[in-house]
């Protein structure tokens, strides 16, 4: 990934909300009054193309930056050159709210596709944990869903053989996608190639093509240029030994995620 | 509530291996899931022999400074 350049910045834009997504269709959401809050206090958006780092590990920062378009990783590149990605995001996500606190990150953030994000200062947050403290807390109870998000990724590594990994993966990015409106009857864009997939589920590249084929072939999903579909959900988290607790969905949503009967699956 | 833990235990289980586009691809038991050169693949599997052969052969006892035993006497 290159380094970011001297970010370009315009105006926050006054008519659709940068918050929409954020907390949306989870078990705790934010009130009209706290999401204008929060879109009051954000400084600017900025717009990065695909692969560029947006915050880079060990750099002291003083913003945090909300998702608003397309998608994100967190990821750590090992000494022996591979790059683990910790983290996928989606808009709604603020990729590093824990910067607020750490004032440097142990990783960095880069752009998976292209993306547009929403800068807030840390000062504005400040601001907020000052003298909102209902929205401090929905801004705390974020960075706890990246902490749980966080634990359940490592007990997949642990415990799952690979057609489970990339299962629950794909079950976990649905779910998520579908609480933010971005999937349609088990159809969703996920613009990672198989190696992507593959530093996020400890695999190699041969090894996620075969499980995608085997995933294709059992019948229950298909990943072609950047889409997903999937054909049986609740066949798809049975086999990834997906439930969608640890993301804290309202239950509507969890439901969705999969595949209550009578669903349209998104 | 009854904690019923389950603690890593050795496998019974054996792994998988299968080739695919070039390469060997071993599967569990377990987590495991690791993608080998065919040149990797047999130095592993004559370690495994071997290391299996000495397990036969009771030659496999943990050096006696070190009984092995990591538990906490303390903890219930």
């Amino acid at each position: 990934m290159r380094v970011a350049d001297p970010w370009p910045t315009m105006a926050a834009p006054k008519v659709a909300m940068l918050t929409h997504n954020v907390l949306r269709n989870r078990a705790v959401e934010l009130s009209e009054d706290e999401r204008s809050i929060l879109e009051s206090a954000v400084a600017c958006t900025r717009s990065y193309p695909a692969g560029q780092i947006v915050v880079r590990q060990d750099v002291p920062v003083d913003v945090s930056t909300l998702l608003v378009e397309g998608f994100m990783t967190r990821h750590i590149d090992a000494k022996d050159g591979r790059r683990h990605l910790v983290a996928v995001h989606v808009p709604g996500d603020f990729v590093d709210l824990h910067a607020y606190a750490l004032k440097r990150l142990d990783h960095d953030v880069g752009a998976l596709t292209n993306i547009t994000v929403a800068v807030i200062p840390h000062a504005a947050l400040q601001e907020i944990q000052l003298h909102h403290q209902h929205l401090t807390h929905r801004l705390w109870f974020l960075t706890m869903l990246d902490a749980a998000s966080h634990r359940h990724w490592v007990v997949r590594l642990a415990s799952l053989n690979a057609v489970q990994r990339v299962a629950h993966f794909l079950c976990e990015m649905h779910a998520r996608l579908l609480a933010i409106g971005r999937c349609n009857a088990g159809r969703f864009e996920l613009a990672m190639t198989q190696s992507d997939i593959g530093e996020v589920c400890g695999l190699s590249n041969v090894h996620v093509n075969r499980v995608l084929r085997q995933l294709r072939e059992e019948g229950l999903c298909g990943v072609r240029s950047g889409q997903v579909r999937i054909h049986d959900l609740q066949g798809l988290a049975t086999v990834g030994v997906f439930t969608p607790d640890y993301l804290y969905l309202n239950r509507p949503a969890a439901l969705r995620a999969v595949g209550t009967p009578g669903d349209d699956h998104g | 509530m009854v904690d019923e833990r389950r603690y890593l235990e050795p496998q019974k289980d054996a792994g998988r291996a299968t080739a695919e586009n070039g390469v060997v691809i071993l599967e569990g038991p377990d987590g495991v899931a690791v993608t080998m050169t065919a040149e990797a693949a047999d130095l592993t599997a004559r370690s495994l022999h071997e290391a299996a052969q000495k397990v036969r052969d009771g030659d496999s006892a943990v050096p006696s400074e070190d009984d092995g035993n990591l538990e906490d006497p303390n903890r219930p």
